[in-house]
């Protein structure tokens, strides 16, 4: 209380002074921007989680939404399954970024534009697209293995096939967060353990992990609380065996009327606060660990030298299963009128028929030339306020910061329908003419995609030392030139990687375009909504291989560009 | 400090929220006041007026609106990319087309009254979400001779009937031979079924249709929840009647309890193996409709666009494999079927404790055996 009280000329003085330092104002000004779009939809979740439906305050909504007897089960279902698929995607993610970053495997480009690929395909599809390869029934793989295992060596409606799905879907993410990990530390030090004595696995696991945990710890909380709230993957999956899941509930409480926003409300506060320790404890665990230092460093891929054509075919089977696999299954369903195992007659029915309706939706152009605008648009203001909140929340010694990180951390559990329902209600109320265009998917998108960009951000910034900053104000460089000439360049790969991420993901973005939406303002989500609701699953999938295609190319020349200025090794 | 701080923040927001919005979110649409707005003052004009003279007036009132007309729908691309564009040419009318699912109709449609925005001045979608909307008084008086000629099972005070869900049973014909085919509900309860029947998860309207329909033939409840629990037993559940039947042509499901009838034709016509018929009888039929908003700001037009979908209109959805409300020659579609039509007000009044009910019984159908 004492620092609120007024009566303190000392501290005014120095506070004032405080305040009109650039960099303060720079961070005050990113707090704000961030603050705002943060707590628009928080507060407007947090007023109806309580408040009942004549404005006093209520639990009601805790009782709703937790007083299910099987909420114990629901839980303990959702956990299994989220704990399992992070722990896959962060293996798979962090195996491929450190033989694509820190050794001489071939094909580089083409290798992270396939480890992504995962990524651009809409959960829907991936999904479906498992149920062709694995199901007990129908499943392709199945057929191949028969002959030697007997029927159902694979049974994709089982919690492990739950958890194999969305682990891989998830994969990467935590690949962009390990490439931008590796790039930025010193193999120097795995250098001197090898040399030391330590054999490779001994210094992966001793030296390389422990170095690189700031990001770590930052992709297996996103993982962990995505795969909380995945939905496609349980309720394809999971269903048909009766395993249920948190999102199942959520999506009950949202589906009836009038639309429980209490109940629902309730069930996100209970991701926030498990959110918020998972935030607590990775900035606890993550700081510490800087190892960009003053010593310059040039990151050296490790030769293979005999073990390279057993990695090469390790990383080649891998594709052919998560990556080509699916991909093929879409394929071959994008060719056919409708999805049939293989046989000569669905052979004989192939056509490009699928591919052609693509092209003629109507509102397929404008739909992608607003996604590109609205992805590009937001990967690049997140990531830019990100660079500026990171610095705030690890670097600066300004008060409360900490509570910067937590803010933007919230969308992400915020249901996207109430994510949309909070911003309507805002904007539908204000004198500016944001309602209706662009604009308000725009705000949306950065609101749902901060937490991200704040992850990317802080696990860069984590792993730099101080002393570099300091060098460049004894050499008498102020805030803002060390901002932008040391702190910038440095934190760049994970900035990028953020980028990336953010980009690739809003093309996916449906639960609250969908509502934000104006005639004239489609997305691409909304056209790929609207090919699945009408059952034209030939289509989809020859929408998802076409989404792919651009992807790849995209992503190659992203990696190529960034490879000249010296974004990467 | 850190804690209070935030606390801080958050209450500061909070009251600014408040403060500059008027009301907590969860208040809802703020009723509308009594008094008759000018787009009901047209609906009331032209409601009297029948014919050619009624199609003038219209005309001439819509191009003092300026041509133009919003319309929120939940009806399916492929058809309204149909609908649209033949209305437009009809009258001339520029038209807005908001799509999403029913839900999202429903949000968009209450938060822009809560507003006092004029968004939409019609909406179309699903039965539910339509009698929430005329709940919440936002629907305006619509009569006409088109409307009269629905099937009187269907006839809802403040919206009218555009075309009707029907569910029934539908199989893949590869899977089931034609000693399998069901011939009525109760046949779905065969253990014959089991291991390759599928339910949808969210299909307690259905539910709740058929069981209030087995109490009248005088079903006790016990054998009721026996029967259901017979057919959920070894049924797969799935989400989404459009992945499942792509899934029941894919051979993963040889039955749908309930599939949407015009789902089950389109991959028909593609050339899946899967048929539903002869029909399972009695359908449960729900209607999808259109009302006409008391805050239209183009009353005319969207009177005109309501009686040219319940005429013109009609005849495009029956040639995309919809049902519609009416036959473009004036017959009733439903005429020759024993229908079940789900009762809009019993959804509204008891649909959570049936939805409760429902994922109470389909969990029944958890777990295959092993075989």
């Amino acid at each position: 209380m004492a620092t609120l009280a007024p009566g303190a000329p000392g501290v005014l003085a120095r506070t004032r002074e405080a305040l009109v330092r650039p960099r303060t104002l720079v961070a005050i000004g990113a707090t704000l921007v961030i603050g705002y779009l943060a707590l628009i939809p928080l507060v407007y979740l947090l007023l109806t989680t309580f408040t009942d439906a004549t404005g006093a305050f209520s639990l009601d909504g805790f009782a709703r939404a937790y007083g299910d007897p099987r909420i114990g089960q629901l839980i303990g279902n959702s956990l299994w399954f989220a704990a399992g698929s992070a722990l896959v995607s962060l293996v798979v993610g962090t195996g491929l970024a450190y033989f694509n970053v820190r050794t001489d495997v071939p094909f580089k480009a083409l290798f992270f534009a396939a480890s992504i690929i995962p990524l651009v395909i809409p959960g829907i599809l991936y999904t479906i697209s498992w149920i062709f390869l694995a199901s007990p029934t129908i499943g392709l793989l199945n057929s191949l293995l028969e002959p030697i295992f007997g029927p159902g060596t694979f049974n994709v409606f089982t919690i492990w096939g739950m958890i194999w799905v969305e682990g891989l879907h998830l994969s990467p993410i935590a690949f962009l967060f390990m490439v931008a990990a590796f790039r930025s530390t010193d193999p120097s030090l795995e250098e001197s353990a090898l040399m030391s004595g330590a054999s490779r696995v001994q210094t992966f696991r001793r030296v390389t992990l422990p170095l690189v945990r700031p990001a770590l710890l930052s992709a297996a909380l996103i993982m962990l609380v995505r795969s909380l709230e995945s939905f496609e993957v349980p309720a394809l999956l999971g269903l048909q065996n009766g395993i249920y899941v948190f999102t199942s509930r959520i999506y009950q409480v949202l589906r009836g009327y009038p639309v429980d926003f209490a109940g629902a409300g309730a069930l996100a506060v209970g991701l926030l606060a498990l959110a918020a320790l998972g935030v607590w404890l990775s900035n606890r665990a993550g700081g510490g660990s800087a190892t960009i230092t003053g010593k310059g460093f040039r990151p050296r891929p490790i030769d293979l030298g005999r073990w390279k054509p057993v990695v090469g075919v390790g990383i080649l089977a891998y594709f052919f299963v998560t990556v080509l696999a699916p991909l093929m299954v879409l394929l071959y369903t994008a060719l056919l009128p409708y999805y049939r195992p293989p046989s000569a007659e669905a052979f004989a029915s192939m056509t490009l028929d699928n591919f052609i309706k693509v092209f003629n939706l109507p509102s397929v152009p404008t739909a992608l030339k607003n996604s590109l605008v609205l992805g590009a648009g937001s990967a690049t203001i997140v990531m830019a306020l990100m660079a500026v909140a990171a610095w705030v929340v690890v670097r600066s010694d300004i008060p409360g910061r900490q509570i910067l990180d937590h803010i933007a951390f919230s969308p992400l559990v915020i249901p996207g329908l109430v994510l949309g329902v909070g911003i309507a209600f805002v904007y539908l109320r204000s004198p500016l003419p944001i309602y209706g265009t662009l604009l308000i998917l725009l705000i949306a998108y950065c609101t749902r995609y901060l937490p991200y960009g704040m992850r990317y951000a802080v696990s860069g910034m984590q792993t730099i030392s101080t002393e570099l900053e300091e060098s460049a104000h004894v050499s008498g460089a102020g805030w803002w030139p060390t901002f932008r000439r040391v702190l910038l360049p440095l934190v760049a790969p994970a900035l990028l990687a953020g980028w990336v991420y953010i980009f690739v993901v809003s093309f996916r973005e449906l639960s609250s375009s969908i509502l934000l939406y104006t005639p004239g303002n489609e997305v691409l989500s909304i056209s790929i909504w609207e090919l699945y609701a009408n059952a034209r699953f030939g289509e989809l999938a020859a929408l998802g291989v076409l989404m792919v295609l651009v992807l790849v190319v995209l992503v190659a020349i992203a990696y190529k560009v960034g490879a000249r200025i010296g974004l990467k090794d | 400090m850190s804690h209070r701080s935030a606390l801080a923040a958050l209450g500061a927001a909070g009251l600014l929220l408040l403060s500059g919005c008027g009301g907590v979110p969860t208040a809802g649409p703020a009723p509308g006041s009594d008094q008759p707005t000018a787009a009901e003052a047209v609906y009331a004009e032209i409601g009297a007026l029948n014919g050619a003279e009624r199609r003038d007036r219209l005309m001439q009132l819509a191009a003092e609106e300026g041509k133009k007309l919003s319309i929120y729908t939940s009806l399916n691309a492929d058809i309204a990319d149909i609908v649209v564009p033949q209305f437009e040419q009809a009258t001339g009318i520029d038209v807005d087309l908001y799509r999403a699912d029913s839900e999202t109709v429903l949000q968009r449609t209450l938060q822009e009254a809560s507003a006092g925005f004029a968004g939409a001045d019609v909406v179309e979608t699903n039965a539910t979400q339509m009698a929430i909307i005329a709940e919440e008084g936002l629907f305006g008086t619509y009569r006409s001779e088109y409307r009269d000629k629905v099937n009187e099972q269907f006839h809802y005070d403040a919206w009218t009937p555009t075309r009707f869900n029907i569910f029934a049973p539908a199989w893949n014909t590869n899977l089931v031979g034609p000693n399998l085919v069901p011939h009525s509900w109760k046949d779905l309860a065969d253990p014959e079924y089991d291991g390759i029947l599928s339910l949808e998860v969210s299909d307690y309207d259905w539910y709740m249709t058929l069981y209030t329909h087995f109490r009248q033939e005088g079903m006790s409840d016990a054998e009721i929840d026996q029967l259901f629990a017979d057919i959920v037993k070894g049924a797969k559940v799935a989400k989404g009647h459009s992945g499942q039947v792509e899934l029941l042509s894919a051979g993963e499901f040889g039955v749908i309890a309930a599939s949407y009838t015009y789902l089950t034709e389109k991959a028909r016509s593609s050339g899946a193996p899967v048929d539903d018929k002869p029909l399972v009888e009695p359908v449960v039929a729900r209607a999808n409709g259109a009302g006409l908003l008391r805050s239209s700001q183009h009353p005319a037009a969207a009177m005109l666009f309501l009686d040219w979908m319940l005429s013109d209109g009609q005849k495009i959805i029956l040639e995309n494999g919809l049902t519609p409300s009416v036959m473009p020659d004036g017959s009733d579609p439903l005429g020759d079927l024993k229908v079940l039509p789900v009762d809009v007000q019993q959804l509204i009044d008891e649909g959570s404790q049936w939805s409760a009910r429902y994922d109470e019984v389909i969990r029944g159908g958890e777990q295959l055996p092993e075989r």
